[in-house]
C-alpha cells in the first residue's frame, strides 16, 4: 500500500487537478438545470402525473448498470497502479459495454415514450390542453439527453485513454483521470434518477 | 439647462432627489479622488531616486487611511439606501387606493390601453380598448395592469419617472398619479423587434370633468 | 529545454503549441472581431446622429439593420473582445512566463481551445449571412424575442428553417466560446497551481496572475447555469421545448436570471485581469512595492464572492419581486466598497513614488481615473434601485457601462500591449504614435460617452433606431449631444488605426529591443531574453523575492528581480 501523505498543490498530478476542475464546472451546469427543474416541479403539481409515465424499471436497471460500471473503472484504476495492461483493457472494455447497455436501455425508453405521444414539442399534449405538462417532457429529454451525451463522452475518453496507455506504455495516470470523469457521469445520474423517475 | 424632462407625477420629485443626492456626494468624493490622483502625478514627476519610501502596506496601521476611505464610502452608501428605501416601497411595493384602473397591454408594436366599461370594472365584456391613447384623470391614483401578448416590452413614462417591464404570462400592477394636465409620451424601453423604435403611446392627462366626457365618448363608440 | 526552431506560417499560426504563439493567434482573431464590432458601432452611431444620411461604406440603415448592428456590436465586444482579450490573450501570454515555466500544463488542450474559439468566431460571422439576416434582439438575447417566430403557436417550420437562423448560430457561437474559455480556464488554473517556478509561493505570484485566475474561477462558477440556459434556448428555437414559453407555463424571467447570474459576475471577470495589469504597471512605474498586496487580494476575493449575489440589479423593473430588489440593491451598493479599497491601494502606490510617465503608465492612470470617477461612481446611481426605475434601459446605462468597460478592457489591454510588446516581439512600438494614440483615445472616448449621460437623464431610451418620433428627445440641445457623441466615436474609431499601423509596422520594422528588462521590472518575464526563446527560459528561474520589491532598503539598485539571489 502506498503511504498516504498530504500533497502540496504542486505534487498533485496535473491530470487529476484538471479533471477535478472540469467536474466542478460540470456540476454547476447540471446544478443549474436541476435547480430549474425542481423549481418548476414545485410550482406544477401536475408534473407528477407525467412522471408516472416514465419506465421506472428501466431507470432502476440503468442505475445498476452505471453503478456496476463505476466498479469496473475502480478495478481499471487499480490495474493502472500496477501497470497491468491486460487487466486495464479488460476492465475498461467492460465499462464501455456498460455504457452501451445504458444507452441501449435509454433508447428503448425513448422509443416507448415517443410512441405514447410524449414527444419533444409535445404537440399532442398541447392539443389536449396539457401545455404546462408538456414541459415536463422538455426537461426529461433535455436532462437525460445531456446526461446521455456525457455518457458517450466519458466512454470515448476511456476508450482513447486505454488505447493510448496500451500502445505507449506510459501515461498511466490518465486512466485515473478518465475514471474520475466517469464517476461524475455516474453521480449525476444518481441525482437525476429519483428527481425524474421516482417523485410522483 | 434642463437635465430631466418636466416632472409630472407625485413621486417623480423623490426620484430626482435621489439622483441629486447621490450626485452631490459623488461630486465631493470625485474631488477627493482627483486630488489623490493628481497630487502625486504633478509633484512626483521628476526622478527622485531613493526619496520614495519602501511601503508594502501591510497591517492595519499602514492601511488605516484606506480603511477610512472605505468607511466613508460605506457611510455614504448606507445613507443612500436609507434615503431611497421609503421611495422604493412607495413606488413599487405598495398600491394606494385606486381611483381609476386600466390595463396596458404591449404587443408588437403598439400599446393597447383597456379601459373599464360603464360598470367601472376591468376585464368584463364592456371594456373599451384604445390603441396608443392613454387618458387619465389628473391628481388621481391610476392603477395600471401591465401585461404583454408576445415578447417583453417595457412601459416607460419619462415625465412620471416610471418604468416597468411587461412580460408575457404575467400581470404586474403598478400605480401612477399625474399632477399636471397635458400630453406626455409613453415609450417602450425594452427591445421588442423591428418596430421597437416606433412603439409609443400618448398619455393625455385631463382634469376630472374633461376626463369624464372623454370616457362617455369612449363608451359611445 | 526545447531548442528554438523557425516555423512556417501554418505552423506558427495554426498548429503551434507554444503559449506565446497561441496567445498571438487569439490576439489576431480578436483584432479581427473588434474591427467588425467597431465598424458596427460606427454605422449605428452615424445613423443616430444623421438619420437620413446614407452611411458611407454601409448605406441607409433600416430599423432591422439597426437592431442587428447594436446586437452584434454588444455581443462581439462583450463575449469576444472583453472575455477573449482578458482571459485568453492575457492568460496565454502572461501566466506561464510570469510564473517562470516553459508552457501551459496542457499545451495540446490550449491549442484545441483556440480552435474552438476560432470555430465560435466563424459561427458568429456566419450568423450575419443567414437567410433572414443577422440577429436583432439585443445582446442580452431575452426570450421570447430571441426564440423569434419559432414559438409553439406559429405554424410548423421545417428543421432547416429553424436551424439556419442567426438565433441558432449566435447561440452555438456563444456555447463554443464558453467551452473554449472553460478549457482555457482549466488549463490556466492547473498551470498556476502546478507549474510555478521553484520558490514561488502563492503569495509571491504577480497580482495579474492572481487576478486572471480568480476571474477564471468566477467565470467557471457563474457560467454553468447559463450554459444550461443556452442549451435550453437552443432547444426552444430548434425543437420547441418551450422552456421560456409563457403560454406553456414557462418563464421568460428565467432566462434573465440565468443570463445575469452569469452576466454580472462576467463584468468582474472582465474587470479583474485589467486591475491586475494596472497593478503591475503602476508598481513598476512608481518604483514602489504594490501597496497592500494581501489587502488587494483579500478585497478581490470578497468582491468575487459578492459579485455572484448582485445579478438582479439588472432586473429591478423587470418584474421580479420588489422586496427582492431591495436586497439586491443593498448588495450592489456594498460591492462598491472592495473596489474602492483596491483603487485607493493603487493610488497609495503612486503616493511618494518616483513616477515615470511611460506610455503604459499613461494608459493605466487614464484607466484608473475614468473607471473610478465616471464608471464606478455612476454605478452608485444605478445601484440605488429608485433612480434605476428611471435610468434603466436609458442611455445613462449605456454611458455607465461604457465608462466601466472601456477604461478597463480597452485602456487595460492597450496598457498591457504597450508594456509587454517589446518583450514578446523583440521590437519597440513607436512612442510618438503611441502618445498620439493615447491622447486621441482618451479625449474622444470622453467626447463619445459623456453626452450619453446627459441624453439618458433627458429620458432617451436605448436601442431606438430613430429618435425623431419622440418630440421630447428632439428638443435642443439633445440632437447636438447625439452629434457630438457620434463625431467623437468616429474619431475614436479612426484613431485606433494609428495603433493598428504602429502595431503592424513595429512588429516588422520597429526598433530592436536591446535590453531584456527595459522597465527595470522585477517579475520573471523580464529576466529572460526579448523575445523569449521557445520554452521561455534558458535556465529555469528560482524565486527568492516577491514580485514588487522596488527600492528595497538593503539593495543598491532600485529593483530586485524575483529570481535574484
Amino acid at each position: 500500500m502506498e503511504k498516504i501523505k498530504k500533497l502540496t498543490w504542486r505534487e498533485i498530478p496535473q491530470a487529476r487537478l484538471a479533471v477535478w476542475t472540469l467536474i466542478a464546472g460540470e456540476f454547476v451546469i447540471f446544478g443549474g438545470l436541476i435547480v430549474m427543474y425542481i423549481l418548476n416541479r414545485l410550482k406544477y403539481e401536475s408534473w407528477g402525473e407525467m412522471a408516472q409515465h416514465t419506465n421506472v424499471w428501466a431507470g432502476t436497471i440503468n442505475t445498476f448498470v452505471l453503478l456496476t460500471s463505476s466498479y469496473f473503472v475502480v478495478k481499471a484504476h487499480e490495474a493502472a497502479v500496477h501497470k497491468n495492461k491486460a487487466q486495464i483493457k479488460k476492465w475498461i472494455w467492460l465499462t464501455i459495454v456498460c455504457a452501451f447497455m445504458f444507452l441501449g436501455i435509454k433508447s428503448y425508453e425513448y422509443t416507448h415514450e415517443i410512441m405514447h405521444g410524449f414527444t419533444l414539442p409535445g404537440k399532442h399534449l398541447v392539443a389536449e390542453g396539457l401545455g404546462v405538462e408538456s414541459r415536463y417532457w422538455s426537461f426529461y429529454y433535455t436532462m437525460t439527453g445531456l446526461h446521455g451525451l456525457h455518457v458517450i463522452a466519458g466512454a470515448l475518453a476511456l476508450f482513447f485513454v486505454m488505447r493510448n496507455v496500451t500502445k505507449t506504455d506510459k501515461n498511466y495516470q490518465r486512466i485515473e483521470a478518465a475514471g474520475l470523469y466517469w464517476h461524475m457521469v455516474d453521480i449525476i445520474w444518481i441525482f437525476l434518477f429519483p428527481l425524474i423517475y421516482l417523485i410522483h | 439647462m434642463k437635465i430631466f424632462p418636466e416632472n409630472a407625477s407625485s413621486y417623480g420629485g423623490e426620484v430626482d432627489f435621489i439622483f441629486w443626492l447621490i450626485t452631490g456626494v459623488v461630486a465631493v468624493a470625485s474631488v477627493i479622488v482627483i486630488f489623490l490622483l493628481l497630487y502625486p502625478v504633478l509633484t512626483r514627476r521628476r526622478k527622485l531616486t531613493k526619496t520614495q519610501r519602501y511601503q508594502k502596506g501591510e497591517g492595519f496601521r499602514n492601511l488605516r487611511l484606506i480603511y477610512l476611505g472605505i468607511l466613508l464610502l460605506a457611510i455614504a452608501d448606507f445613507f443612500f439606501l436609507y434615503k431611497e428605501g421609503p421611495t422604493w416601497t412607495k413606488i413599487e411595493e405598495t398600491l394606494p387606493d385606486k381611483e381609476f384602473h386600466v390595463a396596458i397591454i404591449g404587443r408588437q408594436w403598439l400599446w393597447e390601453i383597456v379601459y373599464p366599461g360603464p360598470d367601472g370594472k376591468l376585464y368584463t365584456a364592456d371594456d373599451v380598448k384604445k390603441i396608443n391613447q392613454f387618458y387619465m384623470p389628473v391628481n388621481s391614483v391610476v392603477h395600471m395592469d401591465i401585461q404583454s401578448y408576445d415578447v417583453i416590452h417595457s412601459v416607460f413614462i419619462p415625465n412620471a419617472r416610471f418604468k416597468q417591464d411587461a412580460l408575457p404570462g404575467r400581470n404586474i400592477t403598478r400605480w401612477v398619479k399625474m399632477t399636471k394636465t397635458g400630453t406626455f409620451p409613453l415609450s417602450c424601453a425594452e427591445i421588442c423587434g423591428i418596430g421597437h423604435a416606433n412603439m409609443k403611446a400618448t398619455i393625455i392627462v385631463q382634469n376630472k370633468e374633461d376626463f369624464k366626457k372623454t370616457l362617455t365618448k369612449l363608451y359611445k363608440k | 529545454m526545447n531548442t528554438h526552431k523557425k516555423h512556417g506560417f501554418w505552423h506558427r499560426y495554426f498548429f503551434s503549441l507554444d503559449h506565446k504563439d497561441i496567445g498571438f493567434q487569439y490576439m489576431l482573431t480578436i483584432f479581427f472581431m473588434v474591427s467588425i464590432g467597431g465598424f458596427f458601432a460606427y454605422v449605428f452611431r452615424m445613423h443616430l446622429a444623421f438619420p437620413d444620411m446614407k452611411v458611407p461604406l454601409f448605406g441607409l440603415v433600416t430599423n432591422k439593420d439597426y437592431n442587428m448592428l447594436i446586437t452584434n456590436h454588444g455581443l462581439i465586444m462583450m463575449m469576444w473582445l472583453a472575455l477573449g482579450m482578458l482571459l485568453a490573450v492575457a492568460g496565454n501570454f502572461l501566466i506561464p512566463i510570469m510564473i517562470g515555466t516553459d508552457d501551459m500544463a496542457f499545451p495540446k488542450l490550449n491549442k484545441i481551445s483556440y480552435w474552438i474559439f476560432l470555430l465560435s468566431v466563424i459561427l458568429m460571422i456566419a450568423s450575419f449571412f443567414m437567410p433572414k439576416g443577422g440577429l436583432g434582439v439585443g445582446w442580452t438575447l431575452y426570450p421570447p424575442l430571441s426564440v423569434g417566430d419559432f414559438g409553439y403557436n406559429t405554424p410548423y417550420k421545417s428543421f432547416a428553417d429553424r436551424f439556419f437562423t442567426a438565433n441558432t448560430f449566435v447561440l452555438l457561437a456563444i456555447a463554443f466560446e464558453f467551452t473554449s474559455l472553460l478549457m482555457g480556464g482549466i488549463n490556466f488554473f492547473v498551470t498556476t497551481l502546478n507549474k510555478r517556478a521553484k520558490g514561488m509561493s502563492l503569495l509571491k505570484m504577480p497580482m495579474v496572475v492572481w487576478m486572471i485566475n480568480i476571474a477564471n474561477l468566477l467565470f467557471m462558477f457563474s457560467v454553468g447555469p447559463l450554459v444550461a440556459g443556452t442549451f435550453m434556448l437552443l432547444l426552444d428555437i430548434n425543437v420547441g421545448t418551450g422552456f421560456y414559453d409563457a403560454y406553456r407555463g414557462g418563464d421568460p424571467l428565467l432566462w434573465e436570471h440565468l443570463f445575469w447570474f452569469f452576466g454580472h459576475p462576467e463584468v468582474y471577470v472582465i474587470l479583474l485581469p485589467p486591475l491586475g495589469i494596472l497593478a503591475e504597471i503602476i508598481s513598476v512605474n512608481s518604483r514602489k512595492p504594490l501597496f497592500g498586496y494581501k489587502f488587494i487580494l483579500t478585497l478581490t476575493l470578497i468582491a468575487a464572492v459578492l459579485s455572484t449575489m448582485v445579478w438582479a440589479h439588472h432586473q429591478f423593473v423587470a418584474g421580479i419581486d420588489p422586496r427582492a430588489a431591495t436586497v439586491f440593491s443593498i448588495f450592489t451598493i456594498i460591492i462598491s466598497l472592495p473596489f474602492a479599497g483596491i483603487i485607493l491601494a493603487y493610488i497609495a502606490t503612486l503616493w511618494k513614488g518616483d513616477l515615470r510617465f511611460t506610455l503604459p503608465m499613461k494608459w493605466a492612470l487614464g484607466a484608473v481615473a475614468l473607471f473610478t470617477l465616471l464608471g464606478g461612481f455612476t454605478g452608485l446611481h444605478l445601484g440605488a434601485s429608485v433612480f434605476d426605475i428611471y435610468a434603466h434601459d436609458t442611455s445613462f446605462v449605456v454611458a455607465h457601462f461604457h465608462y466601466t468597460l472601456f477604461p478597463t478592457v480597452i485602456f487595460g489591454s492597450f496598457a498591457a500591449i504597450y508594456f509587454w510588446f517589446s518583450k514578446f516581439s523583440g521590437r519597440k512600438l513607436n512612442q510618438t504614435l503611441g502618445n498620439l494614440h493615447f491622447w486621441l483615445t482618451f479625449i474622444f472616448f470622453n467626447g463619445f460617452a459623456f453626452p450619453l449621460f446627459l441624453l439618458g437623464l433627458a429620458g432617451q431610451h436605448r436601442r431606438i433606431a430613430d429618435y425623431r418620433q419622440f418630440e421630447f428627445l428632439m428638443q435642443d440641445p439633445l440632437p447636438l449631444y447625439r452629434k457630438i457623441a457620434t463625431i467623437s466615436a468616429v474619431i475614436l474609431i479612426l484613431s485606433q488605426f494609428i495603433f493598428l499601423f504602429n502595431f503592424i509596422w513595429s512588429l516588422k520594422r520597429g526598433k530592436k529591443e536591446t535590453e531584456d528588462n527595459p522597465w527595470q521590472a522585477n517579475t520573471l518575464e523580464w529576466q529572460t531574453s526579448s523575445p523569449p526563446p521557445h520554452g521561455n527560459f534558458k535556465v529555469y528561474p528560482v524565486v527568492n523575492y516577491g514580485p514588487y520589491e522596488y527600492n528595497r532598503p538593503d539593495k543598491d539598485k532600485d529593483f530586485t528581480p524575483q529570481n535574484e539571489i
